[in-house]
């Protein structure tokens, strides 16, 4: 691991961050555009990417504007929307081969910098504000995407767990936002608050591939421009929660399994001296599996195939999931608590420890084959203000003791547990 | 050791066939940090029919190959996972309609996790009470299936289309099914698809070919396989019709899930002609139903077809159809007007420049493609599996011609070969 090797400067509003390297058949390109989660602004904010991928200034068909990027030898171009600690963040992806395995007339990455500024800044317009076709489909689309969500159960429950748990914080909100405020957008207010977004967005643009920071900033310059906004950072708003009585959930849909999911809450976050504690009491927990819940809830028991744990911490938050038999609920529920219990006492095996340490050890080193991988750590540095690199992270996960982790599962405190069941049984 | 040079690709492919018959690949990727191993056998849920030379004929129960492939990672010791884990491993497998793969990903113990995994496959380890254990939690992921709309419709269209050949059955079968399965039926099956013979091994990462070969040559050496007689699998007849047009299942959505496809007549190719087949059908289908095309934009304006929206070409010499849909709150109106705009192209035949620029895009998915060591295994084991050769790809991608789009175009589309399958609420 090389020390993430990026190298950072800012232009036209923005934080640039470039990895020069040889290693990949591509270019890789990400801008991540964050705003704080915000009723007021969520639906809006997650609207607007659709709206933009349907057409720009050059290209003001969407049959114009994919066909651009299939011309640059199927360029890749996606976004997505999600949430980090309490901020929503728009990330635009780019990736384009190096034009060394093809005869292209055109540079591939200049002309990928020239496609993702017009998508971004020049938007097609109409009147001065967006066109209402797109506007009006883009805002089913999305309308369609949110009541989608409950056909993958999976995902239903976990989203429905979070939203139970945080339902006093703007964290509660979905990163698409809400379908009630849909219809209220307009063309013009959607252009409006568009505007906004931009002006008061957080934007870090990153590339990973075979360039020079000097050729990037000139690309960002030529295609991003005209902005002269103040370059910002992000600001960490947590406060620690803490937890007076566990509540549960249960919600009754058609569905063949139970979904049991939980929620936890820590005090531990991302830019915390603790955090390699935090990861390994995950570890040992439920993100392996070795770990302690596929081990005892599938393994030894034959309750469920999946049986697992998440650590969040941006958000400070750990979440449980698994899926089994309604009927062996209870079964499931002291099973998992049992196993947060024995966290909390210390009962951690050396071979626990060390198993746990390398899974660690071998997730943080295989970010480095991955573009995308490389570009994610280093915006994990950037929103938490953290400046620790993996190597840090690695040494500090290295040196974790039992001890250690029994202090992190002190501050694990279950707060909801969700549970999804069949109707009528 | 043998070595191929791709020149265009820049990637050098090092290889050796064991005395036992098992295949091995290298591909050395110095810049990155991970290896990446796949051991795989030619071996999935539609071999539930057979005849080993000099065996009988066997018939078994429905989603053993996946059964077989949970109970790999018991060992008399406990769990393999344990192992790669304190090997600072990530291990995991799958079984699709005709391979069952075991893989690890790592960036350190190489030599290490690279022993373990072709050991533990090798070393069979079945009881009737870890037989028994494990029911318990396949039938938890059948029931995860069985809540997912999207497995529910995928697997509809291919029941609707076929009958007797065993593409039909779930790879995990059935709870009814699994419960039927025994110690001795996983011998039966491991003993007739595990030999090394069946099986490829491929690593592709930071590492050195001859350190690789001198690891599995002598790994292989110390274990005695006999030799084995010829696998011949046996498929009834397989009517070239659809079995069913339509078909619907019930299950808690938003809105209808509509998935439907064409079945191709029975045409045995295999080897560079079945990729030639399979590339030039995907080129083909993209051309007419790409985010790009006209057709895509009018279906989405008209609110029918949403981000889900998507194609895909299934094919092994017995079979191959395809897979087109998505969500949509009309099915009967998607259907009635993807008629009307196929049989415009179908009159018309796809553009040149349309046709250019299709290829153009396939061309460059298949590199990026490259960037990932897990695709680059997955897919040169599957051409490998049936006869093709993943790195000679990108010379078909640039050969085909416009022609032979619009001629399978032609073949591909046949109304008659038509089924849907629907996912709709109770």
């Amino acid at each position: 691991m090389t020390n993430n090797g990026f190298q950072h400067g800012n232009a036209a509003g923005m934080r640039i961050h470039v990895l020069p390297t040889k290693a990949f058949k591509t270019f890789a390109i990400s801008l991540y555009a964050g705003v704080p989660l915000d009723e007021s602004t969520v639906t809006s904010t997650a609207l607007a990417p659709f709206v933009l991928r349907r057409g720009t200034a050059t290209y003001p068909e969407t049959t114009q504007f994919r066909e651009r990027l299939e011309e640059l030898y199927g360029a890749g171009f996606g976004f997505d929307i999600y949430k980090r600690g309490d901020y929503q963040i728009v990330q635009f992806r780019m990736d384009t081969i190096n034009d060394s395995f093809v005869q292209s007339k055109e540079s591939l990455l200049g002309e990928s910098f020239a496609f993702l500024g017009e998508v971004l800044t020049r938007p097609l317009l109409e009147d001065g504000s967006f066109r209402a076709s797109y506007v009006a489909t883009e805002r089913e689309t999305v309308r369609k995407k949110l009541e989608a969500i409950v056909n993958d159960k999976m995902r239903y429950a976990a989203e429905r767990c979070i939203e139970e748990m945080c339902r006093q914080e703007p964290y509660r909100l979905h990163p698409l936002g809400q379908r009630s405020d849909l219809d209220g957008i307009t063309p013009a207010s959607l252009y409006e608050s568009y505007s906004a977004w931009l002006d008061g967005a957080i934007l870090d643009l990153y590339v990973v591939g075979d360039t020079t920071p000097e050729e990037v900033e000139k690309l960002v310059l030529r295609h991003f421009g005209r902005s002269h906004k103040q370059v910002e950072a992000y600001a960490s708003n947590f406060k620690p929660v803490t937890v007076s009585e566990v509540r549960t959930v249960e919600e009754k849909l058609d569905v063949n399994q139970g979904k049991l999911n939980m929620g936890l809450r820590t005090s531990i976050t991302y830019s915390d001296d603790k955090y390699a504690s935090a990861l390994m009491y995950n570890g040992i927990l439920g993100g392996y599996p070795h770990s302690k819940l596929f081990v005892n809830v599938r393994e030894k028991e034959s309750l469920a195939y999946y049986a697992s744990s998440r650590y969040d911490g941006h958000k400070g938050i750990g979440t449980i999931q698994s899926g089994i038999e309604t009927q062996n609920y209870d079964k499931a529920v002291d099973i998992i608590r049992k196993q947060l219990e024995e966290l909390k006492a210390g009962n951690i095996s050396d071979l626990e420890l060390n198993q746990t340490k390398a899974m660690i050890r071998n997730l943080l080193s295989e970010i480095q084959d991955s573009a995308f991988e490389l570009i994610s750590f280093d915006f994990n540095r950037q929103l938490s203000g953290k400046d620790r690199s993996a190597q840090e992270l690695l040494a500090q996960v290295d040196s974790t003791g039992a001890e250690d982790v029994k202090a992190a599962a002190g501050t694990f405190q279950l707060d909801t547990i969700y549970f999804l069941t069949g109707k009528g049984e | 050791m043998e070595q191929i040079h791709y020149d265009k690709l820049q990637e050098t492919l090092y290889y050796e066939v064991m005395d036992n018959g098992l295949k091995v690949y290298v591909l050395p990727k110095p810049a990155f940090k991970k290896t990446y191993a796949t051991f795989a056998t030619k071996y999935g849920s539609v071999d539930n029919h057979f005849k080993v030379a000099g065996g009988d004929e066997t018939t078994v129960p429905d989603g053993i190959a996946h059964f077989l492939e949970h109970k790999m990672f018991e060992e008399p010791e406990g769990d393999i996972f344990a192992t790669f884990a304190s090997n600072g491993a990530s291990a995991n497998a799958f079984t699709s309609f005709d391979q069952t793969v075991y893989l690890f990903s790592a960036t350190e113990n190489i030599e290490t996790n690279l022993s373990t995994l072709v050991d533990f496959v090798q070393r069979p380890y079945f009881t009737d009470e870890n037989v028994e254990k494990e029911k318990g939690i396949i039938g938890q992921e059948i029931n995860m299936y069985a809540d997912n709309p999207d497995w529910r419709v995928y697997f509809g269209l291919i029941e609707a289309m076929y009958s007797k050949h065993p593409v039909h059955i779930d790879i995990a079968g059935t709870i009814e099914s699994i419960a039927t399965i025994t110690k001795e039926t996983l011998y039966t099956c491991y003993n007739s698809f595990y030999h090394p013979s069946n099986m490829l091994l491929f690593v592709v990462g930071g590492v050195e070919p001859e350190k690789v070969f001198e690891l599995v040559r002598s790994n292989q050496a110390a274990k005695s396989y006999d030799k084995q007689g010829e696998i011949t699998r046996i498929f009834a007849e397989e009517p070239v019709q659809v079995s069913q047009k339509h078909k619907e299942s019930r299950l808690a959505v938003s809105m209808p899930k509509c998935l439907f496809g064409f079945k191709e007549k029975q045409d045995g190719l295999s080897g560079a002609a079945a990729v030639r087949r399979d590339l030039t059908t995907k080129l083909m289908l993209d051309l007419l139903l790409g985010s790009s095309t006209a057709l895509y934009q009018k279906l989405y304006d008209e609110e029918l077809i949403s981000d889900s929206f998507g194609h895909e070409f299934n094919s092994s010499p017995q079979y191959a159809f395809s897979a087109i849909g998505g969500d949509t709150k009309d099915p009967d109106l998607l259907l009635k007007r993807i008629k009307e705009e196929i049989n415009a192209v179908l009159a018309s035949g796809f553009a040149e420049k349309d046709f250019e620029r299709a290829r153009k895009k396939k061309i460059g998915g298949y590199l990026r493609m490259l960037n990932s060591p897990e695709s680059i295994a997955h897919e040169f084991t599957r051409y490998q599996f049936r006869g093709g050769d993943l790195f000679e790809v990108l010379p078909v991608y640039e050969s085909i011609t416009l022609d032979e789009v619009n001629a399978r175009l032609r073949a591909h589309v046949d109304w008659e070969q038509l089924s849907v399958s629907l996912v709709v609420s109770p």
